[in-house]
């Protein structure tokens, strides 16, 4: 994972009440990280979103976008501070969050990206561990040991 | 004193009581229950406490009347929506598959034995077919549920290569025992075998639509109707057989039609049936272990086993590929439905017919023909759930499981009365109101009868008594089933990410790099499956784009899909079975390599492999 994510853009506790909240909250914190305007991000996200929700099901959601912009693939990871409603396929709250932002051409690798994303957050334990983790180094160790395809 | 009669007639019935009281022990260990009968078979009989048996004539009667009732009762449960949804899989499977799979085991059989060639196809024929009631039990019985396709192309296959095989069998023993000349007979052969086949089919359909208006029309006391369907099938197979059609393949049909067709009774039929179906089942298997005498096999073990494993592992799986190379069924389908090559009760009774011929090798091949089936029944029949599971077949449960009794009621009612158990995960037992329409007539609370009004809120354990329709029925189990337990693997079935059926595909081509051409993109999803698919939609239909694949995530009753699944990495699954591509996808490789090569030729230096890159995310092995 420590291609798609750095530590900095880990939030350990991330205040929000709506679906709508996060994704402008998570859109303003990337926007600092690669320069881009946070309303071009947020528009793009919440695109994606109308199309059906990015809720995975277990509390998690992996909301994401294809910037023309960009430059490379970004991932940001949020713990919320509380469930929330996220129209989840499996009409759960979601705590967990996962975004991914790519390049307009990334192509096949973003699709790689967002399927290594959703396998690492359905993988068992993974999930546990992120909410038991307080702050974001220790969050970020956990997306990334888990990622090692010898992490038993 | 003791009668003759009475003496068999004691052995058989004790035999059978204890053959189905194995039965309860079977259970516990999940060992198919075929395997259960057939040990049981083996213990009494020979090698075993003793009973002596090897008729072979009474042998092959029991077991033509037994397989013709099975296969009746397999047509009789088929419905013809799935033979619609298979019919040319499972054609090319019961025909061509079974004479690649007769070649295949022939030409390895005259190499490994030295047997003359016919000698050598007709072992081949005798172990070609799969066994309709060993692949009906296991996928019905055994509650799985399988990817749609896959399941409607085995069930039909499974009932349609009988007769392929019975024909092949008898052909090649007539060969043999008159010594015809080659040309004379291939002629007679294809004569006959149109004679079989179309005799056959058109004596089933039309036997089989007398079979449904006798249901239908003809007032008896009901009881009488099971006796009366039963002795219709077994006069549909002896009439067909003796005007010189295939009796195996009429009873089938017949059961087909039959079945469809028929309206009044069935719940009663069925299950009447199904415990003929079971009998014969019994009878057949116990047959075979009083039959074989595996001490006296020798080196047999050695060719048997050799044989059935190159069946298992090579010869149905090429006939099975090289079939299905049109149909452009998944690689794991494909390997799946190679699997599921079950092999019982017909190789059994095949197996007869050259010992009844008097074909010198005709002991030898009946001991082998029980080796196969032995081998197939262990190694298939019982790793069947694991391996769907790897592969990934299974469709995950709709809905949860259900405690309910369904009563068909006397006299034209349209209605049929349907008990519940309230169990407590569903949402009646969490507090959801039952409909109007489905208000309960009775409850039964704690061994007390009460009325609806009386009894005031439901209860988690109350029994309640509704009347309803039967299409209402699906609804209501929605209502009174417990939840669904989620699986990861499941969770990875359906995709990553859903969407509604309602979404345009052209949008989800944009997130996603599909590969759709533009009159396409205009549409919804739910109409691109349903275009690709027809209106028989199922959960667990998938459909590749580019490299992504969409999968049908929820049906609605009216046959809409209400939600697709979407998962990005498909091809990780496929990476585990290097073989049995279809047709298009070699093509597609074959056009990548080509393109690939002329690339390389045309700029020497190589452009780093994107493989490298991706190590460290190799695909989680699920189990």
């Amino acid at each position: 994972m420590s291609d798609l994510i750095s530590q900095d853009a880990v939030i350990a506790s991330l205040k929000a009440n709506s679906k709508k909240q996060v994704i402008q909250e998570l859109s303003e914190r990337a926007a600092g990280l690669v320069g881009l305007p946070a309303r071009d991000i947020f528009d793009h996200l919440l695109q994606r979103e109308r199309l059906g929700s990015t809720g995975i099901g277990q509390g998690v959601a992996i909301p994401h976008a294809k910037l023309p912009t960009l430059d490379r693939l970004f991932g940001m990871f949020a713990r919320l501070d509380k469930p929330i409603d996220f129209d989840a396929i499996d009409d759960e709250q979601v705590d967990l969050v996962f975004l991914l932002l790519a390049p307009e051409a990334a192509g096949a690798d973003h699709l790689k990206a967002l399927a290594r994303i959703a396998r690492l957050m359905r993988e068992p334990g993974t999930a546990q561990k992120l909410r038991a983790s307080h702050d974001a180094a220790s969050i970020y160790a956990v997306l990334n040991r888990a990622s090692e395809p010898n992490a038993a | 004193m003791l009668d003759p009669l009475t003496i068999v007639l004691l052995v058989a019935s004790g035999l059978l009581v204890l053959a189905v009281l194995t039965s309860l022990i079977a259970y516990r260990i999940g060992a198919p229950l075929l395997l259960v009968f057939l040990a049981f078979g083996l213990a009494v009989g020979e090698d075993g406490l003793g009973i002596e048996f090897d008729n072979a004539p009474v042998a092959f009667f029991i077991g033509s009347v037994a397989l013709a009732l099975i296969l009746f009762d397999s047509g009789f449960n088929t419905r013809l929506e799935t033979v619609a949804r298979a019919s040319w899989p499972a054609l090319v499977l019961a025909t061509l598959g079974v004479l690649l799979t007769t070649g295949l085991v022939g030409v390895v059989t005259h190499y490994l034995s030295g047997l003359s060639w016919p000698a050598s196809f007709l072992l081949g024929a005798i172990i070609s077919s799969t066994d309709a009631a060993a692949v009906f039990f296991l996928l019905r019985v055994g509650g799985l549920k399988l990817r749609e396709r896959v399941r409607a192309t085995l069930e039909v296959e499974s009932g349609a290569n009988d007769p392929m095989a019975v024909f092949l069998t008898i052909t090649l023993v007539e060969m043999i025992v008159s010594g015809a000349g080659r040309d004379q007979a291939f002629l007679d052969f294809a004569g006959i075998f149109f004679a079989q086949i179309g005799l056959g089919a058109v004596m089933g359909l039309l036997g089989g639509w007398l079979i449904a208006q006798a249901i239908n029309r003809v007032q008896l006391e009901p009881g009488l109707y099971p006796v009366m369907v039963i002795g219709l099938a077994l006069l549909l197979f002896a009439v067909t057989s003796q005007i010189g059609g295939s009796g195996f393949l009429a009873a089938y049909i017949g059961g087909l039609m039959s079945g469809n067709f028929g309206t009044r009774s069935m719940p009663m039929l069925r299950r009447f049936q199904d415990g003929v179906s079971w009998l014969c089942q019994i009878g057949m298997f116990l047959m075979l272990g009083l039959l074989a005498t595996p001490s006296g096999f020798g080196l047999i073990w050695v060719q048997g086993l050799f044989i059935a494993f190159f069946l298992i592992l090579i010869g149905r799986p090429i006939a099975v590929w090289l079939c299905l190379l049109p149909f452009g069924f998944k690689r794991e389908e494909t390997a799946f439905i190679s699997w599921v090559g079950l092999r019982g009760a017909v190789s059994i009774l095949l197996a007869i017919t050259p010992m009844m011929a008097g074909i010198p090798v005709g002991q030898a091949f009946f001991n082998i023909a029980f080796i196969v089936v032995l081998t197939s029944l262990v190694v298939q029949g019982w790793t069947i759930r694991p391996m769907a599971r790897w592969l990934g077949i299974l469709v995950p449960p709709e809905i949860g499981p259900v405690e309910k009794v369904e009563l068909e009621l006397p006299g034209a009612a349209r209605h049929e009365l349907v008990v519940y158990r309230i169990t407590e995960n569903s949402p009646v037992g969490t507090g959801e109101r039952i409909p109007r329409w489905a208000r309960p007539s009775l409850i039964v609370r704690a061994g007390r009868s009460l009325r609806p009004h009386e009894a005031g809120r439901l209860q988690v354990g109350d029994l309640v008594y509704i009347f309803a329709a039967p299409r209402y029925i699906r609804l209501l189990d929605r209502l009174f089933a417990g939840r669904v337990e989620i699986t990861d693997t499941d969770a990875e079935f359906f995709g990553d990410f859903a969407f509604p059926g309602t979404t345009s595909l052209g949008d989800i081509a944009r997130q996603y790099n599909l590969e759709v051409d533009d009159t396409d993109a205009e549409k919804t999803v739910a109409e691109l499956l349903i275009q690709r698919y027809g209106e028989d939609i199922h959960r667990g239909d998938r459909l590749t784009l580019g490299q992504v694949e969409l999968i049908v995530r929820d049906v609605t009753d009216d046959n809409r899909v209400a939600r697709v699944g979407v998962s990005l990495a498909p091809q990780e699954r496929a990476a585990r079975l290097p073989l049995f591509q279809n047709l298009e996808e070699i093509t597609t490789n074959l056009r990548a390599r080509l393109a690939g090569r002329r690339a390389r030729n045309g700029h020497p230096k190589k452009a780093p492999s994107p493989a490298a890159a991706d190590r460290s995310s190799q695909p989680k092995e699920a189990e």
